[in-house]
């Protein structure tokens, strides 16, 4: 329904995961006690808005668009959820939503939630959060500008995500990245559309229908000229910089920093075996194998049929 | 799925801590021990069998995970070990590699065991028992409670979602038929409509949140929300986590031991 973003167990080698959980729960840990004495109040119990948002993030990701026959825009919603609560307690919103989508949908794989959360929530929501606000500062700071700004940072945040999904299964040795990169961020750029149009139209109508809720939103402050400037410069340079990581794909080098952190190859050698290439001791070449394998597969579907037995009868008492 | 207090009967955190050591287990296995991880998914099939969900049901609720493996697509084509076939289609030249066709089918099923596991753990406990469990667990209050509340109000909403899908289906913004002349509008105009429903879904959302509040507040409610009572502790907690353990370094043992393909 929403963009296949949402990284399974299995796909991420466990030591990246392991990594990308630590610095996610860092991160959320910050949010959690900035978000306590926020800059939004929208209602004065912070944790029930929280909540109820989040459930309406879920259900805004069942909003889609068609673009053409076969292809739809989707929302995410990350930078809306950052516009609409605050960075630090939208990217909480965010990182709940993802980890109900790995434990209540199999949408996502749980190892793999550090990883999924940081994309989506910490790159998506906060770094997409900072940089709408940026851009609104930029542009002059009114609340359209604002809008304008998360509109593009809307963009950003998909196509960082699904660029950060891709790398991040480059250094597990599960996809190519020369071949993946390119492909992820084509259709990403496209589908970050849908996400930025969908994003303004949804804050343009809540400016317009209810602008006494969004005026507890901190509009970017009016600044001066100088600060604007700067503002301006630094976003441009972070986008280059990010634009010049996504483009220099060398796989080589990727490939080369990979086997020296010992992601590649580790834990390929088994120090001894059991059943040396499948045999039985004792019995020679092919026969063996083979009897090996005809064994095996009985015992197999033995023990399964003696579970479907099992949950029969558990499940009727 | 909305939470009854009584449905959080039960200490869930033996489970959450069984199924996060399992994923993580599996994850350790190296590539191509396709012996143990069959043997980790008989394990979870015995499981699914003591919970009333029979080896075939849980093998085919496990497929949800598999669309990804396209992820995993190109290393089989681009890796140059290994080589177990070379040659040509039409123009393009190809090989495929055994060590990537290795790494695709371990990822794959490992995806698919995990898939199971998380699935049972849902069967096991509700999904309020493992919110209440996660706070045990020292999850931040914050946390705790919107995702409880997320949980409760998910259905709801999602409801309130679809309703406005199909009212905007039927004064066809979306496409119905298969011809492109029952797409309405231009792209930006459906991608307006769009943002106007989410709007109204947040304003819809927002004023929950505030009847939500009152009511807590005229019962009391000063801060964060209990979903449901606690649980009592489970008493056998630690010797489970031993046992889980224990399990989890058999599976580990048996991925290093077992012969690789």
């Amino acid at each position: 329904m929403y963009p296949q973003l949402h990284i399974p167990d299995g796909f991420l080698s466990p030591q990246l995961s392991l990594l990308l959980w630590v610095a996610t729960a860092v991160l959320v840990g910050i949010a959690v006690r900035k978000s306590g004495r926020a800059d939004v109040k929208l209602l004065a119990s912070q944790p029930i808005l929280m909540g109820v948002l989040g459930a309406f993030i879920f259900a805004a990701q069942m909003f889609n668009f068609p673009v053409a026959t076969g292809t739809s825009g989707h929302l995410l919603g990350g930078v809306l959820a950052g516009y609409l609560l605050g960075p630090w307690a939208g990217t909480i919103v965010m990182a709940t939503v993802i980890g109900i989508q790995a434990l209540l949908f199999q949408d996502g794989g749980l190892l793999a939630l550090g990883a999924n959360a940081f994309n989506m929530g910490i790159i998506g929501t906060l770094g997409g959060s900072f940089v709408a606000r940026g851009i609104g500062t930029a542009l002059g700071g009114s609340r359209s500008a604002s809008i304008l700004g998360a509109g593009a940072a809307a963009w950003l945040a998909v196509v960082a995500a699904a660029g950060f999904t891709t790398l991040q299964l480059g250094l597990s040795g599960t996809t190519n990245v020369a071949i993946g990169l390119p492909a992820m961020l084509g259709v990403h750029a496209l589908i970050g559309i849908g996400e930025a149009l969908i994003t303004v139209a949804a804050l343009t109508f809540i400016a317009q229908t209810a602008p006494d809720i969004l005026a507890g939103v901190a509009a970017p402050s009016k600044a001066s000229p100088v600060r604007r400037l700067v503002t301006g410069v630094a976003i441009a340079g972070g986008v280059a910089t990010l634009a010049s990581l996504f483009a220099s794909t060398d796989p080589d080098g990727l490939e080369a920093v990979a086997v020296q952190l010992g992601f590649l190859n580790a834990g390929e050698v088994s120090p001894f075996e059991l059943f040396p290439g499948y045999t039985i001791p004792g019995l020679d070449g092919g026969a063996s194998t083979a009897v090996a394998g005809v064994l095996g597969i009985i015992v197999v579907i033995g023990v399964l049929f003696a579970l479907g037995r099992l949950a029969r009868s558990r499940a009727q008492s | 799925m909305i939470a009854e207090p009584r449905s959080v009967g039960r200490d869930a955190r033996a489970a959450v801590i069984a199924t996060l050591a399992f994923v993580t287990a599996v994850a350790l296995l190296p590539p191509g021990s396709y012996l143990a991880l069959l043997f980790a998914w008989l394990l979870l099939a015995f499981a699914g069998a003591l919970l009333g969900i029979g080896p075939t049901r849980l093998a085919r609720r496990g497929l949800v995970a598999l669309p990804f493996v396209v992820a995993a697509v190109p290393i089989v084509f681009l890796r140059s070990d290994e080589l177990l076939w070379a040659g040509s289609v039409g123009p393009l030249t190809l090989q495929v590699s055994g060590a990537g066709l290795r790494i695709a089918l371990t990822a794959l099923i490992k995806a698919w065991i995990s898939v199971q596991a998380s699935m049972l753990l849902l069967a096991f406990a509700s999904a309020p028992s493992i919110v209440t469990a996660l706070r045990r667990m020292k999850l931040p209050e914050v946390i705790a409670t919107s995702a409880g509340l997320t949980i409760r109000y998910l259905e709801l909403l999602r409801d309130e979602a679809r309703r406005m899908l199909r009212a905007r289906t039927a004064r066809s913004a979306s496409p119905v038929g298969s011809g492109r002349e029952r797409i309405g509008g231009s792209i930006s105009w459906r991608a307006r409509t769009t943002g106007n429903l989410v709007g109204s879904l947040f304003l819809r959302a927002y004023s929950r949140a505030q009847r939500i509040e009152e009511a807590a507040a005229s019962r009391g409610a000063t801060g964060s929300l209990s979903i449901g009572t606690m649980p009592t502790a489970d008493p056998r907690l630690t010797i489970k986590v031993i046992g889980v353990f224990a399990l989890v370094l058999a599976l580990t043992l048996f991925g290093a031991l077992l012969p690789r393909l």
